[in-house]
């Protein structure tokens, strides 16, 4: 009788075995592959709480031509440059390894504390391993007349973005 | 009075033989059962070569290193009571360690032997290749132990952001932005702009390498949790399941090395 | 005399000559080939590791270091918190040193006389219980190590420095003391490379050790004449690549990641000029006089057939003639491997050399990777 239900059922043959073991183990890796990639994921938050990254930053006349003012850095860590006829704003994060700079007024330039990068006034790496210039970040007019810096919009200068309207200001 | 005088011995009291249900073994059997049923004991064979218990060998190196662990473990425990890894708190409960609880040095016996255990560990390796006993059927265990290697220093990087001070902040800030270095996945690294469906760029600062370890795009407070928790959990229970893998192969690869 | 001797210290002491003074001897002492060894019998290198050579190296040490320390500036650098590990693993990788070679050089005399070496027991006498021998050896290690770390804690207070903030990178600003030597790779390469690269290199590379050196005869006991190749270079590997530049990141890179000798102040205005040029810079501008082609693959083309021929042209020419027995002894995979991590290791003191001599920037420069 056992013999007889048993053979009722077309017995498994070898290949069908095999395959059904195969989209067994394609079913168990795709799970476990989409349950790392969840995992991995949820390093990745979707939203983040920082600072605002525009402020204003006074009047153009209070920058005088040829100097470097550090009023920002510590709070917003920008540096304000006004040459002859423009005003840039430069971000204070060395391309390096994100370190922040130190202007040395003296030698006339940034210098890096970590590995000992130098960037000229205008951003322009000279010394150290660096691999590219500071960037620049947008700077605009405030409706008061006061300058407006936003910090999330950097303009790089090995892409071309240092001719961009918004990375300076005339004067 | 001489019975009674027998009787002070405190391992014959009593209270010890109801309290131990074991004598100091004094016989040869007494001696390898002492190992055999005694589960911390247990890691080692019952008995091993006579050069393996000569410290000039041996340097104790790997002992000391787990001891080491497992004093940096406890110490750790005592400091999680009173250190909250948010920015405002960290640096201020670091201070209070050393100023308003009791035996101040807790927060000292974990620095310097994570320092340690990280000399420790170089010496181990120093030991086990001078000694060619990473040679088969060892190769493996050796493999294992440089991830050991490897975890130790990684326990002791995420622990250095925890005081929150300029030499955390700007150690950690360093080394994240080797992260964003990574080619292909990291924003600044080689071949990330390679990456891509379209015009659509899939590695920027919101999606990289760095942006994972941290949390957020600098260092700042996610990044102190994240790294909290790595220091206190993630690694030490990866670094536990290894040691133990560790010490298992040791005694499966035909004990401590010696020549043949 | 002795600002003069200081002073000598302190020129000595800079990357450029104290690393290729010991790059230059670290061979003959630990020497890879027999014509190194023959060199080092000859000088009588080998006396080092003997009772007599550990006085002469503790003594030249401790001394160096007891009379330094009357130096306000090394006296600043040595004994500051978190630098104390450092000279506690100086101190500690000597002594072992001395320890392992000394026991390997007895040994290797055993085995030239046909003895077995100092570890080998005859079968039948060889074990010894675990309880007491080794238990009692552990409790007291363990207690010896206790002591000996409550004592450096409550004589050191653990470095708590100023609050985080992230507009002000002090100067200088260093990476945890065992990572130093990936940091001073910093100065010489991308940081694709000297973070990520060669970090994954080493670990592959220690990982593969057991797999290229199989020899088992001189497994489990103190050796040398032996397996001398593999000893030299996993320990220039260790100690030049790594604990020499440990050492340097950590006593010797002061203010703005230049050079200071021990006895010298970190004056945070010390000018160093560093003007690097790439390969390429050297080739068509200053060799050629010619402007930079515009082209990439042009301008790039020199350094990229260099550091190809590096990797993929030397390991098949030392084959075919200055290794050739080495090679049919390891056969073609364990010896790529061989070469593979050998050439790495290698590189770093060769861009180091090409940095200072020819102020070196790039290999290789393009917009999508350096090397």
């Amino acid at each position: 009788m056992v013999d007889n239900t048993s053979n009722t059922d077309a017995p498994l043959s070898r290949r069908g075995f095999l395959s059904w073991m195969t989209v067994a183990w394609v079913f168990f890796a795709a799970a476990m592959g989409g349950f790392l990639t969840m995992c991995g994921r949820f390093l990745f938050p979707n939203v983040l709480f920082e600072p605002p990254s525009s402020f204003k930053a006074g009047f153009p006349d209070q920058y005088s031509p040829g100097a470097v003012s550090v009023d920002w850095k510590g709070k917003h860590r920008v540096w304000i440059v006004r040459t002859d006829d423009r005003i840039y704003a430069i971000l204070a994060r060395c391309t390096h390894l994100g370190c922040t700079p130190n202007w040395l007024p003296n030698e006339s330039k940034f210098k890096c504390p970590c590995h000992g990068s130098g960037f000229r006034m205008s951003g322009i790496n000279f010394e150290g391993p660096a691999p590219r210039p500071l960037e620049r970040v947008r700077i605009g007019l405030a409706e008061d007349g006061q300058l407006l810096i936003d910090k999330s919009v950097t303009f790089r200068q090995e892409k071309g973005d240092w001719e961009n309207p918004d990375s300076y200001l005339m004067t | 009075m001489a019975e009674e005088k027998k009787n002070k011995n405190p391992f014959k009291s009593v209270i010890w033989k109801s309290i131990f249900r074991v004598q100091v073994p004094q016989d040869r059997r007494g001696r390898m059962m002492q190992v055999l049923n005694n589960v911390f004991l247990h890691l080692h064979p019952v008995s091993i070569p006579k050069h393996a218990v000569k410290v000039k060998y041996t340097w104790c190196m790997g002992g000391l290193s787990f001891f080491v662990f497992l004093v940096l473990t406890v110490t750790g425990i005592l400091l999680m009571f009173y250190y909250v890894p948010t920015t405002t708190r960290a640096y201020t409960d670091v201070i209070d360690l050393a100023e308003t609880t009791p035996l101040g040095i807790m927060r000292e016996i974990h620095r310097w032997g994570a320092h340690l255990m990280v000399i420790t560990v170089w010496l181990h390796m120093f030991r086990v290749f001078m000694t060619g006993a990473y040679k088969p059927p060892r190769e493996f265990n050796w493999a294992i132990g440089v991830i050991l290697l490897t975890l130790t220093m990684l326990l002791s990087f995420t622990g250095y952001l925890l005081p929150w001070d300029q030499l955390a902040i700007w150690a950690i800030t360093v080394g994240s932005n080797m992260a964003a270095a990574t080619p292909l996945l990291g924003r600044e690294g080689p071949g990330a702009a390679l990456v891509s469906i379209g015009d659509i760029n899939l590695v920027t600062p919101l999606s990289d390498a760095k942006y994972g370890l941290l949390g957020e795009r600098e260092v700042r407070g996610g990044a102190l949790l994240r790294f909290y928790v790595f220091h206190c959990i993630a690694f030490p229970v990866v670094i536990v399941v290894f040691m133990a893998v560790h010490f298992w192969r040791v005694r499966k690869d035909g004990g401590v090395s010696g020549p043949l | 005399m002795g600002e003069s001797v200081k002073h000598l210290v302190n020129v000595f002491s800079s990357p450029t000559i104290s690393f290729l003074t010991l790059f230059a001897i670290f061979f003959f002492i630990f020497p890879p080939t027999e014509w190194f060894a023959a060199i080092n019998r000859r000088l009588g290198i080998y006396k080092l590791w003997t009772g007599k050579g550990g006085v002469f190296i503790f003594t030249v040490m401790i001394t160096g270091h007891c009379l330094s320390l009357t130096d306000p500036n090394y006296r600043a650098i040595v004994l500051k918190p978190d630098n104390v590990p450092i000279v506690l693993l100086l101190f500690s990788t000597v002594f072992f040193l001395w320890l392992s070679m000394k026991q390997a050089y007895a040994n290797d005399a055993r085995l030239a006389q046909g003895l077995k070496p100092n570890e080998y027991e005859v079968p039948e006498k060889r074990k010894v219980l675990v309880w007491p021998d080794l238990v009692y050896t552990e409790l007291i290690v363990m207690v010896l190590c206790m002591v000996g770390l409550l004592v450096w804690s409550i004589v050191l207070q653990a470095p708590l420095e100023e609050p985080a903030d992230p507009s002000l990178t002090p100067n200088p600003s260093k990476a945890p003391w065992y990572f130093l030597a990936l940091q001073e790779m910093l100065v010489y390469f991308d940081p694709w490379l000297a973070g990520v690269a060669f970090p994954t290199v080493i670990i592959v590379g220690l990982m593969a050790i057991p797999y290229i050196d199989t020899d088992r005869s001189t497994s489990g006991y103190f050796s040398f004449q032996n397996r001398k190749l593999f000893i030299s270079l996993f320990l220039f590997g260790w100690l030049v690549l790594w604990v020499y530049m440990v050492i340097v990141g950590t006593f010797f890179r002061g203010p703005g990641w230049n050079f200071f000798g021990p006895f010298e102040r970190w004056d945070p205005h010390k000018v160093a000029a560093l003007n690097n040029v790439n390969l390429s810079e050297i080739i068509y501008v200053i060799a050629l006089k010619q402007t930079l082609p515009d082209n990439v693959l042009v301008r790039e083309i020199w350094g990229i057939l260099l550091t190809s021929f590096y990797f993929m042209g030397i390991p098949p020419l030392l084959a075919k003639f200055r290794l050739k027995g080495f090679f049919e002894r390891m056969g073609s995979m364990k010896y790529s491997w061989f070469m593979f991590l050998s050439l790495m290791a290698l590189s770093l003191p060769i861009k180091m050399i090409l940095r200072w001599s020819i102020n070196l920037k790039y290999m290789i420069a393009t917009p999508w990777f350096n090397i």
